[in-house]
């Protein structure tokens, strides 16, 4: 009953940001403080005594896990622009919540917010709206082409660009190769060898605590993720990119579900996964409970960290597994930089998201807060490299991120599949064909509904 | 009653009209007016139209909603039993005489004072299927006997009623001590020199007369059990299976996570009307009792 697990259950909320310190608690008490700034942000004095030292502009953030990259890009973008203040205001942390308290802001037309951040799956729905600046006009194609295709093509609306990456997140495998090593496994690429490795690894071991795999199967953003790349790599969709059709209930999707439901809750992870974020279920693999862990980038670091891990050393990465006879796929994450449409200050906003996302500025981030660049010249940077040797493992499941559903209205896609996903997996004996097929009916009026609103 | 008597009554009554107006009045006016429309945050472009009565009709259609309602009622009628009960043990024994009975009447408040996200924060440590204090005092350190509680759609619910009776049987306690001690010693004495023992004593004096307290307790209980939001939202977000999602979530998260402002001020107000009608059945019972009581 170690207590330091505590700490550890405090860290990341959401799937696509690093987030290390929050919890629930946390969480509402950022709402509250963000409805505090807001109430202050009414008062006219302040803003208008501000704005005549200097041009300042607004950036709604979450609390970054390592917040010292930050200031410093902050004070470095201050001393190079010596008109422009940045005044930060801080969201929850949780990506959902994030994106109640923006688009409340966004959709009353609040013109004393600048710059926001936005998931890798809002773009579609902030540009539908009129809500983000679209960026073509500075974001140049050639510009474009440095940065790796899955986020420019997530921040990609009707032939605008929304949004500038500042990084990217995709689901990585991560396994301890001193058990792989001791068994002569070579690491799975199907998730039927995971199994069977597993279920060798677990009988030469006799040991109780441990188990074969920790994933994110809670009912919230990311079961979503988890979800589909078990889908996808059976070769599966929940909505086709091209066409908008909804495939949900299609012979490959409900295997994958199914599949999940049968030999992965509570047989090769523990039953408790089914109400576990990326913060429980990475404590269960660092504890050294687990032989292999679904999660994102940053759980590279944690789980090297000798502090908090008793695997550190011990851990690697790969892609994700696959059903056999198809391709590994990884969820796209990560999150962008956009501008108000209604920003008073359009031009210094626009400097202030060029900074951040500019070569130096991503290197930074990388260096001192592990987060991996959205541009691919930084890859290839010396001390990158020789810093960071594991990004260059990351880069082929970066490529290749697939996008969750794209659409002005995937909030309500989304909350439609956490409840499909989490019913057809929570409940043994559940007819997965028959829910999925209602599921998809809800999911092609909302389809409908999104396509309503294009041009 | 003249004029100007009649002109002090209202300035009197003026603020608190004023603030009952302006903080519940107007929103819940507001929600109603909202939930006759169709209006989704992220598709402005549609606008904002009436629909008259369709979101209540579709909420009514809606299996999502029904098994919220059932959740909810679930949740209601267990926790506000158990409070009650508890309660009324709690206010029993607090009413006692005995060494220490200040400290053990504030300790026993404590979970009263703590905030609902704070201590739905510790269950959730507490029903950790790992590391949680609850399996540990189960089944100590067979590891191989925990169980999942927040995993499990059955005992994810009684999780939450278990972490709503902790923190609100001691409100309930509160109330009914304050009822236990109206009651005169003089009763219980000559109750006593009649011969009469504890029980009789219970169910002829206390239980009667502590009946309006009882009433009380259940009133708030009931509406404010109602309401649930935080335990869910901190404890399991609705999860697993929807098991959770207590109407107030569902409508929190219709409205905030999927932007359908109109069909999320829908599910608030027939949250609003049921306590309501609840409150309006209890007042007239209650009152009724108190007055009886009096008399």
């Amino acid at each position: 009953m170690g207590h330091h697990v505590f700490q550890l259950k405090t860290g990341r909320r959401h799937p696509c940001t690093p987030g290390w310190v929050t919890g629930a608690a946390m969480r509402a008490f950022l709402t509250i403080s963000i409805l505090f700034h807001l109430a202050v942000g009414l008062c006219p004095d302040l803003d208008a005594a501000r704005a005549d030292e200097a041009t300042h502009i607004v950036f709604l953030t979450w609390k970054p896990n390592q917040p010292q990259a930050w200031d410093r890009l902050i004070e470095r973008f201050e001393r190079e622009n010596p008109n422009i203040a940045v005044k930060r205001q801080i969201g929850p942390h949780s990506s959902t919540d994030y994106h109640a308290i923006v688009t409340q802001r966004l959709r009353n037309r609040d013109t004393s917010l600048d710059v926001f951040l936005m998931d890798a799956i809002w773009p579609p729905e902030f540009a539908a709206a009129g809500w983000a600046m679209d960026l073509s006009p500075q974001f140049f194609a050639a510009e474009q082409k440095d940065f790796l295709e899955g986020p420019i093509r997530a921040n990609t609306w009707q032939g605008g660009i929304y949004g500038v990456p500042c990084y990217i997140g995709a689901g990585l495998f991560y396994y301890r190769k001193d058990l792989l090593q001791k068994y002569g496994f070579e690491p799975p690429r199907t998730w039927e060898e995971m199994l069977r490795q597993g279920e060798a690894v677990l009988k030469g071991e006799n040991d109780p605590g441990l188990t074969v795999y920790s994933a994110q199967f809670k009912q919230y953003e990311g079961l979503v993720c988890d979800m589909m790349e078990f889908i996808w790599s059976n070769g599966g969709e929940a909505v086709a990119p091209a066409t908008g059709n909804v495939l949900l209930d299609r012979e490959a999707a409900v295997q994958a579900v199914s599949f999940v439901r049968d030999r992965i809750i509570g047989k090769a992870a523990p039953r408790g996964v089914l109400n576990y974020e990326e913060p429980e279920s990475l404590a269960l693999f660092i504890q050294g409970n687990a032989m292999f862990h679904r999660n994102w980038p940053y759980a590279w670091g944690l789980a090297n960290a000798p502090e908090i891990s008793r695997v550190a050393g011990k851990v690697e990465v790969t892609r994700l597994p696959s059903f056999k006879g198809h391709d590994s796929a990884s969820t796209l994450g990560g999150w962008q930089f956009g501008i108000n449409r209604y920003s008073r200050r359009p031009e210094a906003a626009w400097r202030f998201v060029q900074f951040m996302t500019s070569k130096a500025s991503q290197r930074t981030l990388a260096l001192k807060s592990g987060l991996a660049p959205a541009r691919r010249s930084v890859y290839e940077d010396p001390l990158v490299r020789q810093n960071m040797p594991h990004l260059k493992a990351f880069l082929p499941a970066f490529e290749k991120a697939r996008p969750r559903p794209r659409s002005p209205v995937y909030p309500m896609i989304s909350q439609e599949l956490q409840r499909y996903f989490s019913r057809a997996i929570a409940g043994q004996g559940a007819d997965i064909a028959a829910m999925a097929k209602a599921s998809a009916e809800r999911i092609r009026r909302f389809v409908k509904l999104g396509n309503a609103s294009l041009r | 009653m003249n004029t100007s008597d009649r002109r002090l009554y209202w300035i009197l009554l003026f603020p608190s009209l004023a603030i009952l107006i302006l903080f519940i009045a107007a929103p819940v006016g507001q929600s109603f007016f909202l939930s006759l429309h169709r209006m989704i945050i992220g598709l402005p472009h549609l606008g904002v139209s009436f629909v008259g009565l369709q979101n209540y009709g579709d909420l009514f259609n809606d299996p999502v909603a029904r098994h919220s309602l059932w959740i909810t009622l679930i949740f209601v009628g267990t926790t506000t039993f158990f409070e009650l009960l508890i309660g009324l043990l709690l206010a029993l024994l607090m009413h006692r005489q005995f060494p220490g009975r200040g400290g053990l009447r504030a300790c026993i408040l404590i979970p009263w004072a703590i905030p609902t996200v704070v201590s739905a924060q510790m269950w959730r440590f507490l029903f950790n299927d790992a590391y949680g204090m609850v399996n540990y005092a189960l089944f100590g350190p067979e590891v191989s006997q925990y169980i999942p509680w927040l995993a499990i759609p059955s005992t994810a619910l009684v999780s939450l009623i278990v972490a709503d009776v902790w923190k609100t049987a001691s409100f309930a306690a509160l109330l009914i001590l304050a009822g236990l001690q109206v009651i005169p010693d003089q009763l219980y004495e000559s109750a006593r020199v009649d011969g009469a023992g504890p029980w009789q004593r219970f169910w002829h004096i206390t239980w009667p007369l502590i009946r309006p307290a009882l009433l009380v307790a259940l009133l708030f209980r009931t509406i404010d059990a109602f309401r649930v939001f935080d335990l869910a939202f901190v404890m399991t977000q609705g999860g697993p299976a929807d098991a959770t999602n207590v109407l107030q979530l569902y409508g929190y998260k219709k409205m905030f996570v999927e932007g359908w402002m109109g069909y999320g001020s829908a599910i608030s107000v027939c949250v609003f009307v049921m306590a309501l009608c609840l409150a309006l059945v209890y007042v007239r019972v209650v009152g009724r009792r108190l007055l009886e009581a009096e008399a």
